[in-house]
């Protein structure tokens, strides 16, 4: 009997049948292309949530399954690269989150992009398609360097689609800086996963069948050995033979690398840059990969891989301090802006920084379930961003809004609700997931790794910012009076706006409700579903994947350790009422009828913030102001010295070659003379040589 | 006999495009073309070689022997054979050349029978240098491939043809010389009795030599070794020997440059793989750091070099100069990852190069300018020709399931895995190559394609020639495929590069133990 | 009696002198052309006298070959002059000049 796993590569695929058919038949046919290649992206994503819920539910019966689909080379006398897939709890969940979202996005396009009359339709859905077969693959990968290309091709669509309004000057430009600079972690990728490849001969996340092997138990292995339990398998002995590294060192090199790439797909500092200017692309765009999941695809890397991750304190300590660190600088530049999209740019860094917070502080549970809380909260955040835009006719600025709460109610609701999520309001998902992260920070820190602690205030400080600038985003947005005639006789948006924006917002206030830690600890009630989820099955090889064992492993190689005295009520009062303290400022500041900006009050900071810390100067800089001149100076260089010397020898040759034809001056005499003298000078030197004298 | 029959043909056929007139030249010499794409394919389909074609162990696929003079002790034999790493260049030379005579209708209007003969004369002679067995014979062809190349440079380039035709010539034709002089140097010394290659393979595996010329064996191999790399590196091109291309690639007519990055360049390699490095591991293995950092200075060089350009064709010719960079790295890697993906890059890039200079070509015919600063927007008026650009340019950046990919990641896996001193760290290095040709293609398409249309040119901008596109689609066709199932084209070229590492352990050894 | 083969090879020496003096000294073409026959001649004398000293007649037959040639030569010459004369209405081998460089 056919199950779903026999269906595995089909939830990438469809998508990537209807990136064929935007493709093909709008190229040949855009008349046969029902609204411009919408229905068949609209087809497919559903098709693929429908499989990918089966999924999900087949390993929710603890069933799950790995499986090679196509062997990319076969190595002769080395290792193969191969796809394959790997159905587990983790991916299951993130194909439900990406196909769900991707569908709705889906939907949400005909409202945003077919009724206002978009151009290039056909383009824009073929972006989509392949963006979303490139992310589920991705997602489905079973080892590293699949996962690799499908990361880089969410990439180049990610570029396609940012510059989709490739006619004016700035989406190209964005396109451009976010292509480059998440290249530019990706090059730290690339480095980590060749490394990989060659330290241990495989890149696979997990091995389950005899005499295979996957990078995460090889490592343990070598590490097992260098604290004198067991041997170092051969090969990885081998290597780090060749490299002359001890393996903790080595593998903390690889995992840094690799660390490379989800900082600049996920956008932490300092690669965020890319992001907040990727938002000159479609709106729908935005909240489907540069919110809910391309972003994500770092971010769920480390989780994929935590196996190895969880082997290196050092690489977690570094995680957890740049993505605390990011969650509060991120957050602080969210405070000032004045579009729309801008803010949800920011604080989409800021949350991303909550989850690699969470994933080095070893709650592996609560950055998976921030994670998917926020693939939902963001999304719909954007979308109902998008509701607005339309309303507003394509206008962004806040300052230009207000009032709409009545206008459009349902954008409203719907994005009060992603708001109060994305504050961390209890019952909202974001207070969970959120909270969830930071206390694992907090009782890890303040257990056996301190420096823990550093990202947990970090963390803790960016609540209150975000609590802040979420309500000031609503209050400026919603509530007043309307501040300009647009605002005052808004667009209306139609069902296909409205219907992704109820589902994720009913999704936004109950998704936090499937793993309520802290309600589980006070009651002792059974209802930690995500945690049981992730568990993983005991006794099979798939426990290698589990949190179960990732946790062993953080206890046991990263020397984490828990310090359960702290209660769970307190950490949790503490977050959520830094959270409503932010938000309470913003509704003292902007819910008034007539509000006024008050960044003055923040002196010269304001300009800091403005400027976003010249983050974005300073990697301009690097490239036009180092790497431009260096390269006019290698091309000087090229052309005065290298090319200078090929064409000096051609020079000498022409000068030389000018005099010394001088000699045939044309006067037979002097030839004869010239060839008689040479005979007697030859002779000569044959007859001193040769010793004829 | 299907090497000398296809060899035969295609030089037929550039006789008969010379004879016929002008108007029906281009189309004629594309239908012969087709002819020798046919045979190549079938022998593609035919091949059942297995093992390197250096090595005796190994069996070649349409192997031929024929007597030819005889010069003193030494038989020149005509002897040609194809194994997995002539196979696919075979390909690449007849499908590149097909796709490259197609790219030539709109732009070459003059002496347009001449042109297209000339193509077909260069053709036969890449066939003959990627399935040559004896030194003589490969020379004799290595030689013929300069002519058609001198004369199309000179006669259908830009204004300063004559300066690039020269430089070009003379340039690659020196280096011919010192290689010369360093092969034939050895193999006077080695205790054989003809020039071919497998005959002195085996004799300097054995270490079999007649005299050393006073200079003791190792000294001699390693003069031999760096007169045939020197030789080599030229053509290429490796820095600091590589000014040349950009001054040929500026001034010659897009066919033309797409012939020279696509496959004369590959020449350079080729041969490399099958003199230095096949026949000379040991001198390879001694001064790997050395060639490395040629390497190495090559990639990021390079692409330095094509980020400060505003010419597209300079900053493809830049480009070409660093993506063969890793092509030596792969192959001073010394492993079936290094050597295979060196071997595969060759081919990858000969379509990805050829498939940027016929884009930045098609551009030219319809714009009469390439310079980065007169062009803006044109996505708007030639949408085909700028999605086919910008999937040449992911290609050229390495993105997956795009043969690039292929090739550099083979080698970089290849690099990381190599024994020889700071290998890692090399690859690293070289590897952030990928980061900068990301940087000048996308700042060149930005501004090229993206953004208000305008274009500071006389001409209108329309839509490409249908036979334009179709070669461009073609080739990205061609790359995608490659890039997705490589296997097409790896498995016979593991095949043949594994018993190169086999017979040279001491590259490997450390990492043969594992179970992989 | 037989003369030794010494003074032959130094009457051909004298001869070859006279011959290349005569090119380095003299300005008209056809003392010039004279002056090379000298030299072939004085070859002549040479080979005949080897062939003679080794009993061998290739010599003389190679002699009867290089006058063969001298005739040819001056043939040539003589044109060469003839055109020389049309040209710079003047036999003086240092005048034309215009071939040079």
């Amino acid at each position: 009997m056919a199950g779903a796993f026999d269906f595995t590569a089909a939830v990438p695929l469809l998508p990537f049948a209807a990136f064929l058919i935007a493709l093909l038949v709008g190229h040949f046919a855009p008349r046969l292309l029902p609204k411009g290649g919408a229905i068949p992206g609209i087809l497919a994503t559903a098709g693929s949530l429908l499989l990918s819920a089966w999924l999900a539910l087949t390993v929710s019966q603890g069933t799950y399954h790995t499986e090679t689909i196509y062997t990319w080379v076969v190595g002769q006398n080395t290792f193969d690269l191969h796809f394959g897939v790997l159905v587990d709890p983790l991916s299951a969940m993130m194909l439900v989150i990406v196909s769900l979202v991707a569908f709705l996005v889906h939907v949400f396009s005909l409202g945003y992009m077919n009724d206002e009359g978009e151009t290039g339709l056909p383009r824009y859905y073929a972006g989509l398609g392949l963006f979303t077969f490139s992310m589920l693959a991705f997602v489905v990968a079973d080892n590293l360097l699949m996962a690799f290309m499908f990361f880089e091709l969410v990439g180049l669509c990610s570029y396609l689609l940012i510059g989709f309004h490739f006619r004016e000057a700035g989406p190209p430009s964005a396109a451009k800086k976010a292509f480059l600079v998440t290249r530019f972690g990706d090059y730290f990728f690339l480095i980590g996963v060749v490394g990989v490849l060659a330290t241990f001969g495989t890149s696979r996340f997990l091995a389950v069948s005899e005499g295979v092997e996957s990078f995460p138990h090889l490592a343990e292995q070598a590490l097992l050995a260098a604290q004198g339990e067991g041997a170092t398998p051969e090969h990885v002995a081998g290597f780090l033979d060749v490299v002359g590294f001890e393996p903790q060192t080595w593998f903390a090199i690889l995992g840094l690398l690799i660390l490379g790439g989800v900082i600049g797909k996920s956008a932490q500092f300092p690669l965020h840059t890319w992001l907040p200017d990727a938002m000159e692309g479609p709106t729908p765009v935005s909240a489907l990969i540069h919110a809910a999941t391309m972003v994500a695809a770092g971010v769920y890397l480390v989780a994929r891989m935590y196996g190895f991750y969880a082997l290196l304190p050092t690489v977690l300590a570094i995680i957890a301090l740049v993505g605390g660190f990011t969650a509060l600088f991120a957050a602080t530049m969210g405070v000032v802006k004045d579009e729309l999209k801008q803010v949800l740019a920011y604080s989409t860094i800021s949350q991303y920084g909550y989850m690699m917070l969470g994933l080095g502080a070893g709650g592996y549970i609560a950055a998976t379930f921030h994670l998917m809380t926020h693939a939902f909260f963001k999304a719909l955040l954007f979308l109902g961003a998008g509701s607005v835009i339309i309303a507003m006719h394509h206008n962004e600025d806040m300052w230009d809004m207000g009032g709409l709460k009545e206008k459009m109610p349902v954008t409203y609701y719907t994005f009060l609700s992603g708001s109060l999520a994305l504050a961390g309001i209890v019952p909202f998902a974001g207070f969970w997931s959120k909270d969830e992260v930071l206390y694992e920070a907090l009782i890890y820190g303040s257990g056996e790794s301190p420096i823990l602690l550093a990202g947990y205030a970090m963390g803790l400080l960016a609540v209150f910012f975000t609590g802040f600038y979420t309500f000031r985003m609503v209050f400026l947005t919603f509530h007043g009076d309307a501040r300009t005639d647009t605002a005052e006789s808004p667009h209306g948006v139609g069902w296909n706006v409205k219907f992704p924006l109820v589902v994720l917002g009913v999704l936004a206030a109950t998704v936090g409700l499937i793993n309520m830690t802290p309600v589980a600890k006070l009651t002792g009630e059974h209802i930690e579903f995500l945690k049981d989820w992730l568990a993983g099955p005991q006794g099979s090889a798939y426990a290698n994947i589990g949190y179960e064992h990732y946790h062993h492993l953080l206890v046991d190689f990263a020397g984490y350790g828990a310090n359960e005295s702290l209660g769970v009520l307190v950490p949790a009062a503490v977050s959520l009422g830094l959270a409503l303290a932010g938000a309470g400022l913003a509704w003292r500041l902007y819910s008034v009828p007539e509000p006024v900006e008050h960044t003055e009050k923040l002196g010269g900071i304001k300009t800091v913030l403005y400027n976003n810390y010249y983050q974005d100067e300073y990697q301009v800089w690097l490239a036009e102001g180092v790497t431009l001149p260096l390269a006019r100076a290698a091309d000087t260089f090229d052309q005065g010295i290298i090319d200078g010397v090929v064409n000096g020898v051609s020079s000498v040759s022409l000068f030389a070659g000018g005099r010394i034809k001088r000699i045939q001056d044309g006067i037979v005499t002097h030839y004869a003379a010239l060839l008689t003298l040479s005979l007697v000078a030859l002779l000569v030197a044959f007859g001193l040589l040769g010793g004829w004298f | 006999m299907l090497i000398e029959a296809l060899i035969a043909v295609t030089f037929v056929s550039a006789v008969a495009v010379m004879l016929a007139p002008d108007k029906i030249a281009g189309k004629l010499a594309f239908a012969l073309s087709l002819l020798p794409v046919a045979g190549s394919l079938w022998m593609f389909g035919q091949y059942d070689a297995s093992g390197n074609a250096l090595f005796e162990a190994g069996t070649l696929a349409f192997e031929t022997t024929a007597k030819w003079i005889t010069v003193g002790p030494y038989a020149l034999n005509w002897h040609v054979g194809v194994d997995g790493i002539s196979m696919p260049l075979v390909v690449l030379s007849t499908v590149l050349t097909s796709l490259a005579i197609l790219s030539a209708w709109t732009p070459i209007q003059e002496r347009q029978s001449q042109f297209y003969s000339l193509m077909l004369f260069m053709l036969a002679s890449l066939l003959g240098v990627f399935t040559a067995l004896d030194f003589f014979v490969w020379f004799v062809f290595w030689e013929f491939v300069l002519v058609p190349m001198y004369f199309l440079i000179g006669i259908w380039g830009g204004p300063r043809r004559k300066y690039a035709a020269i430089k070009f010539f003379v340039y690659t034709n020196v280096a011919s010389l010192v290689m010369f002089i360093g092969f034939v140097a050895l193999v006077f010394a080695l205790d054989v009795n003809s020039f071919d290659m497998i005959a002195v393979t085996s004799a300097l595996a054995n270490d079999s030599f007649a005299t050393t010329y006073g200079l003791g064996a190792e000294t001699l191999k390693v003069v031999a070794f760096f007169a045939m790399f020197f030789g080599f590196a030229v053509k290429v091109p490796t820095v600091p020997l590589h000014t040349w291309l950009p001054d040929a690639h500026v001034q010659a007519p897009t066919p033309a440059s797409v012939m020279l990055a696509g496959v004369l360049l590959k020449m350079g390699t080729y041969a490399m793989l099958r003199f230095n490095f096949t026949m000379l591991p040991g001198v390879a293995r001694d001064y790997a750091v050395l060639i490395a950092i040629f390497a190495v200075v090559s990639v990021i060089y390079g692409a330095m070099l094509a980020l400060a350009q505003q010419d597209l064709k300079r900053i493809v010719a830049y480009s070409s100069v660093s993506s063969m960079g890793y092509v030596i790295l792969g192959l001073v890697a010394y492993n079936v990852y290094g050597l295979g993906g060196a071997t595969f890059q060759m081919v990858a890039h000969g379509l990805i190069s050829g498939l940027m200079f016929m884009c930045v070509g098609v551009i030219y015919n319809v714009a009469h300018t390439r310079m980065v600063g007169d062009l803006s927007g044109i996505a708007d008026k030639m949408p085909v020709t700028a999605a086919v650009f910008v999937a040449a340019a992911f290609g050229y950046m390495g993105l997956p399931l795009m043969a690039g990919f292929a090739g550099e990641v083979f080698i970089f896996i290849g690099g990381f895995q190599a024994t020889f001193p700071y290998a890692q760290l090399f690859t690293a290095v070289a590897m952030f190559g990928i980061v900068v040709v990301a940087g000048y293609l996308l700042f060149a398409m930005q501004r090229v394609l993206f953004g208000p249309f305008s274009a500071d040119t006389d001409y209108d901008i329309v839509p490409a020639a249908s036979h334009d596109t179709f070669a461009i689609v073609v080739l990205v066709l061609l790359v995608i495929v490659l890039g997705t199932a490589p296997e097409v084209f790896y498995g016979m070229i593991q095949d043949a590069v594994n018993p190169m590492v086999d017979s040279f352990p001491e590259a490997t050894a450390v990492l043969t133990g594992g179970e992989l | 009696m037989a003369v030794a083969v010494e003074y032959y090879l130094l009457l051909s020496a004298a001869v070859f002198c006279t011959g290349v003096f005569g090119i380095l000294t003299r300005e008209n073409a056809l003392m010039f052309l004279i002056s090379v026959e000298l030299m072939l001649n004085s070859a002549n004398i040479n080979l005949v006298a080897f062939s003679h000293f080794y009993g061998n007649a290739t010599g003389q037959v190679f002699s009867l070959f290089v006058i063969a040639l001298a005739a040819a030569e001056v043939a040539v010459g003589l044109g060469i002059i003839l055109v020389l004369y049309r040209n710079f209405d003047d036999v003086d081998v240092t005048n034309a000049t215009t071939m040079r460089w």
